[in-house]
């Protein structure tokens, strides 16, 4: 079942075709990657899919539960929601906050407080941050964060900072989880880890994942399904298997002697 | 004892023997009126440096127009007091006051709030300006001359009240899922926004917060001065209020009040220094940014909850998850 449909997606900066005419579908509990060369689109094609840039042209739509909806003219607040949480190229963590209040900060539209029972702490308030604090605590158990907890996000190791930032994508509770270049300036023992917590996504939280990604070798080994963009346009479409065989995707990105 | 009750409790015994300590001391005869009335001017600073700390600290927009929220209070005070005299009279226009400053705080807010930085500086700055304006030319408020013979309806207990609640309420309302939301928005907006925050909501309501407590602080200056005019309320006034939150630390509610308290005493002492004591001001305010640029106390707060649950851990009473 195709959980994120994209029609006909175009995107026009001026005269540049950032994406033009992409058409790419993603099915509950998938595994899909985006590769492609520097510039070829991909995080202008992730930007359209959260809102946080309208598309020039074309349509996304969502399968929920009560029905298809047009994800086109939502707020990227609105797009988060409706189960579309996404990590930054270039980390983007609420930097002086702790890494519980990241992941707090994160949940707010799962639950209500009502202002005054926020104001004076009525019964009503410990009740909600008990129920939310222990979402916290589970998560931070799942990410290995317990021990970090009331850091600044910002003081923390990059590779510790990519796992916060992951982790508070999935405190909004989404259903697809888009990762850009998750992987980009870890050593291979990170990668490694980040393997697994990707992984662990899709086991444990039932996650769909939407991956950007220039580490091949990372890219082969997990992903289900890959769509290879080029200078905005969509060039090649499959499993890993037959997008190493792709004469087009091996010309343009992977280049002669590539084998994962 | 949950530490939160503890807490609360020490906090409830510092506020009550802060009122026993003053109210002993003027009975005693060591603060005098010209000492009192020292005090009840730091008071409502410290009501209008917190509200503003809201805004600036915790949510990260830059107003320069708390002046003009604080004249609406003081406004709605000398005008229903006219009419109504008493207790009632002053904390019902109390009240009207705060109601019309969160509905121009929003009437401001929405198209305002878009801006960043030294733009939204500049638009809160005009729109203060344009309260002013109004409240000069209006028939209602007596125009430039101000209103005069406000009753005198507020004393010192009275303000020390009001700044124990409205600090409550900023500091419950910044530790909460408001709070988290605004401060996420304050650290990065894009990232607010994709977890969910909507930050036109967030910022609003951080701004509207600070505007009501700014309509309770003037709602005291008028009836305490007894007399208000349009020029109490201008620019010079609103970058007074921005001068204590910045001294004090951008963020921390604590460096708010110390800040408010070094600042009104400062100004106290240096009066009989006559001309000279604006340079001394001016200097002291220098002589801290240069040496400690993020206020007295940067983001630091008090908090006793912390102490009672640090020494919980050592003794491996209470159980730290609980904390927030």
């Amino acid at each position: 079942m195709a959980l994120l449909t994209v029609t006909n997606l175009s995107k026009k900066f001026g005269g540049l075709d950032a994406v033009s005419n992409v058409d790419m579908h993603v099915d509950d509990g998938e595994l899909v990657a985006l590769i492609g060369p520097n510039g070829a689109g991909k995080t202008t094609l992730f930007n359209m899919l959260t809102g946080v840039i309208p598309p020039t042209s074309g349509k996304i739509t969502l399968t929920t539960a009560t029905g298809t909806i047009s994800l086109l003219g939502h707020k990227p607040y609105q797009v988060a929601k409706l189960g579309l949480a996404r990590t930054f190229q270039n980390i983007r963590l609420f930097a002086n906050l702790s890494v519980r209040d990241n992941l707090l900060a994160a949940m707010t539209h799962r639950y209500t407080e009502n202002f005054f029972a926020e104001i004076f702490r009525l019964p009503a308030y410990y009740k909600k941050e008990a129920k939310v604090g222990a979402w916290t605590d589970a998560l931070l158990r799942e990410f290995d964060l317990t021990d970090v907890a009331d850091y600044d996000a910002g003081n923390l190791p990059y590779g510790t900072q990519r796992r916060v930032e992951i982790a508070r994508a999935t405190a909004t509770s989404p259903r697809i989880i888009f990762l850009d270049e998750p992987a980009a300036g870890m050593n291979p023992e990170e990668t490694a880890a980040l393997m697994k917590l990707i992984g662990k996504l899709r086991t444990d939280f039932q996650l769909t994942v939407v991956l950007i990604e220039h580490d091949m070798s990372l890219v082969m080994n997990i992903a289900e399904r890959i769509y290879v963009l080029n200078q905005g346009k969509l060039i090649a479409e499959g499993t890993p298997n037959e997008i190493q065989k792709d004469q087009a995707v091996v010309d343009s990105y992977l280049g002669g002697g590539v084998h994962a | 004892m949950a530490a939160r009750w503890k807490a609360a409790l020490v906090w409830l015994a510092i506020a009550v023997a802060g009122f026993y300590l003053i109210n002993e001391l003027i009975v005693v005869g060591v603060i005098n009126s010209f000492i009192e009335n020292m005090l009840v001017t730091i008071g409502i600073n410290i009501i209008l440096a917190t509200g503003l700390n809201l805004i600036i600290g915790f949510s990260g927009q830059f107003s320069l127009g708390h002046a003009g929220f604080m004249a609406l209070g003081a406004y709605a005070t000398a005008i229903i007091t006219q009419y109504l005299g008493n207790a009632l009279g002053f904390y019902l226009s109390m009240a009207v006051g705060v109601v019309i400053a969160m509905v121009v705080a929003v009437i401001i807010g929405i198209p305002t709030l878009r801006l960043r930085g030294d733009y939204l500086a500049i638009a809160t700055m005009g729109a203060s300006e344009i309260i002013r304006v109004v409240l000069n030319n209006l028939k209602i408020t007596n125009g430039a001359a101000g209103m005069y013979n406000i009753p005198a309806l507020a004393n010192w207990p009275t303000v020390y009240v009001l700044v124990c609640l409205t600090t409550l309420m900023i500091v419950n309302f910044a530790r909460s899922r408001a709070g988290r939301a605004i401060q996420a928005i304050r650290e990065d907006d894009i990232a607010a926004e994709a977890v969910g925050i909507n930050p036109t909501k967030w910022k609003l309501a951080a701004f509207v917060m600070g505007a009501a407590t700014a309509a309770v602080a003037g709602s005291l200056h008028a009836v305490y001065i007894q007399t208000i005019a349009p020029s109490d309320f201008g620019i010079m006034n609103s970058i007074s209020i921005l001068i204590i939150v910045v001294l004090g630390g951008v963020g921390s509610i604590t460096g708010t009040f110390v800040a408010a308290t070094v600042l009104g005493v400062l100004d106290t002492v240096l009066q009989s220094f006559g001309t000279l004591r604006m340079v001394i001001y001016a200097l002291a305010l220098i002589l801290i940014m240069v040496f400690k640029p993020s206020g007295l106390l940067g983001r630091y707060e008090v908090s006793i909850r912390k102490l009672f649950e640090k020494k919980g851990v050592r003794h491996g009473t209470a159980d730290s998850h609980e904390s927030e």
